[in-house]
């Protein structure tokens, strides 16, 4: 029986993962779920039942020799592995009924989650504003000076990027 | 080893605390998940996001070493300083329960 496949394109920023994962278990109640997510903001779904999945990310650098345990835990707490992009990784598992499962118990976790990512995020932006730094005294008008401008944009961006999950952090913390 | 290599650790968190206990003897992860849950009477559960990010940092800490890997799954155990370190938390355990106990008496 061929299997019907659908994708749909939807973005989300890294701050927004709670809603990417509320977003993908209401697909799975409608019939839809997850099978694929190989490039950003395009997921790929199976069309089945309806099945109340929950879905969850995590960001995580894992080494090549730590690859097989990582996932392997996973899996034996039940969490089934549908993909990754970049250092993210998607699991879903089975909702029994009034319960919710977890990959973080603890909210020491989730914020460490989130610090990982501002880590990672941080050493794109050291290098991006040394290229600014280098060399202020270039021709305004030369298209180096244009590839310095979108730098700074880009630069600009993560900084956003920054503040908005170390709100996230500072969020789960008061709870 | 000073007292500051250990205080420096305490107090533990609870799903730490548990994590450490469960591994007083060799263990893999799936393995202390469900020792956690069995011994805090199910009013710990450990997430695999939670533990594996545990068990990573007590590593790096030299506070549990890997001891073997059969199947996919590593299984660690506590050093000598994570012995240490569970000591001192187990110490101030302790005295939080005494005190625990004797405001109850009043609740």
């Amino acid at each position: 029986m061929a299997k019907t496949i659908i994708r749909k394109f939807k973005w989300f920023w890294a701050w927004q993962d709670e809603k990417e994962e509320v977003w993908l278990g209401e697909m799975s109640r409608k019939g839809y779920h997850l099978i694929s997510v190989a490039l950003p903001g395009i997921y790929t779904f199976a069309v089945g039942e309806p099945r109340d999945y929950v879905y969850r990310l995590n960001y995580q650098p894992y080494s090549k020799k730590d690859r097989d345990d990582y996932f392997q835990l996973f899996s034996d707490a039940g969490w089934e592995h549908i993909g990754e992009i970049g250092l993210w990784q998607y699991f879903r598992k089975e909702a029994k009924p009034g319960e919710t499962p977890e990959i973080f118990t603890d909210v020491e976790s989730k914020v460490a989650k989130y610090k990982r990512l501002l880590g990672y995020l941080f050493i794109f932006l050291v290098p991006l504003w040394t290229i600014l730094i280098i060399r202020l005294s270039d021709n305004p008008y030369s298209w180096v000076a244009g590839i310095k401008i979108f730098i700074l944009i880009v630069g600009l961006f993560l900084i956003y990027a920054f503040i908005r999950i170390a709100l996230r952090i500072k969020q789960l913390k008061r709870l | 080893m000073s007292r500051d290599d250990i205080t420096k650790y305490l107090p533990l968190t609870e799903s730490t605390y548990y994590i450490m206990l469960s591994l007083i003897e060799p263990l893999h992860g799936y393995g202390v998940m469900q020792k956690v849950e069995e011994i805090s009477r199910g009013t710990v559960r450990l997430g695999p996001g939670t533990l594996y990010g545990v068990f990573t940092t007590l590593e790096k800490e030299g506070l549990i070493v890997k001891v073997k890997e059969e199947d996919r799954r590593k299984s660690y155990t506590l050093t000598q300083k994570g012995k240490d370190v569970l000591y001192g938390q187990i110490e101030r355990l302790e005295i939080m329960t005494e005190n625990g106990l004797i405001v109850r008496k009043r609740l």
